[in-house]
């Protein structure tokens, strides 16, 4: 599915899919998302050749696909809760079972599995577009409403945004 | 009176550590996505460090503002391999086979630092872990675990034979 369906969905997923595109790292990397269905999250990476592992090979760094994986597991958060707070990841875990090749571009499917008031549970697996071959596995755990202090020097500046 | 420090680590000669130094830099700058990240080595009072310096470029969350959390797995996955890489007497380059992280505080928009421990290096593969930290080393901000496969002579024959 490559069109988007940003238009139909309710205010928090708009917002938190907005806010994963202005992500600096996100655009550095060139993440985009392509679709949020329910509590499922598509987001899709082009890589670049400054993205390898190593010189002499096409293989890319693993660590994209965890960056990856990381910002889809994030906007799963809000796809599952469907409200705006500010959550944290508190850990992940990746499992990398093939090597991802370098012209093929990488698809991150994250699912919101569980979600208590203070906990969210997700998991993500990465593919390959062209194939869909299963590159790598992700189970991660955010915390929910993490309102520190500094997040909430910055919230009272934005107030309303 | 003993003159032996209590320290754990190995007190290594000034030429010895400066080797292991410009080691871990060549085995770094060697991996592209090390060169985008920026990542530098340096030696503190115990050992070798990976520095990461901030730019805008490594910032997940603009308004607190922090880092990216899939930047700090890269700095714990790529000091791990680094690790493991320089300890391997053939250096031979690894696979990152998982990795696991624990964030443990709020990763600000400054320079972080990322030291390893070998947990156990074997024949085949490696057990590393990492500790992150920014200010204060002994606040750290995230720890990882990372397990590497060292490639053999089988595997790369198999390799072969699957192309």
């Amino acid at each position: 599915m490559t069109e988007s369906n940003r238009a139909q969905h309710s205010d928090a997923v708009t917002t938190a899919w907005q806010f994963t595109e202005q992500v600096p790292h996100g655009r550095d990397l060139g993440m985009q998302v392509v679709s949020v269905n329910g509590n499922q999250v598509c987001m899709r990476l082009t890589p670049q050749p400054w993205m390898f592992a190593e010189e002499d090979t096409q293989e890319i760094c693993t660590s994209v696909l965890y960056s990856l994986a990381d910002s889809a597991g994030g906007l799963a958060v809000f796809a599952g809760a469907l409200e705006l707070m500010p959550i944290a990841t508190l850990d992940l875990r990746m499992d990398y079972l093939r090597p991802a090749i370098g012209d093929r571009a990488l698809v991150a499917v994250a699912t919101c599995r569980h979600l208590t008031d203070e906990v969210a549970f997700i998991h993500c697996d990465i593919l390959s577009e062209s194939d869909s071959a299963l590159l790598a596995t992700a189970n991660a755990t955010f915390m929910r409403n993490t309102q520190g202090q500094r997040f909430q020097a910055g919230g009272r500046k934005k107030e309303g945004a | 009176m003993s003159t032996t420090g209590d320290s754990a680590q190995p007190i290594s000669g000034p030429t010895e550590s400066g080797k292991e130094c410009s080691d871990w830099q060549a085995l770094l700058e060697r991996i592209p996505y090390a060169r985008h990240l920026g990542l530098e080595v340096q030696r503190d009072d115990v050992g070798l460090v990976v520095h990461m310096p901030c730019r805008e470029a490594l910032i997940g969350n603009f308004m607190l503002p922090a880092l990216h959390g899939g930047v700090l797995g890269a700095l714990i996955e790529l000091t791990a391999r680094v690790a493991a890489q320089s300890q391997d007497t053939d250096k031979r380059c690894p696979r990152i086979l998982d990795s696991h992280i624990n964030y443990l505080r709020s990763a600000q928009a400054r320079s972080t630092f990322a030291s390893a421990e070998i947990v156990r290096q074997g024949r085949r593969s490696s057990l590393v872990r990492v500790t992150c930290w920014q200010g204060d080393k002994r606040k750290p901000i995230a720890s990882g675990q990372v397990q590497l496969l060292l490639p053999t002579m089988a595997a790369k024959e198999a390799d072969l034979h699957e192309q």
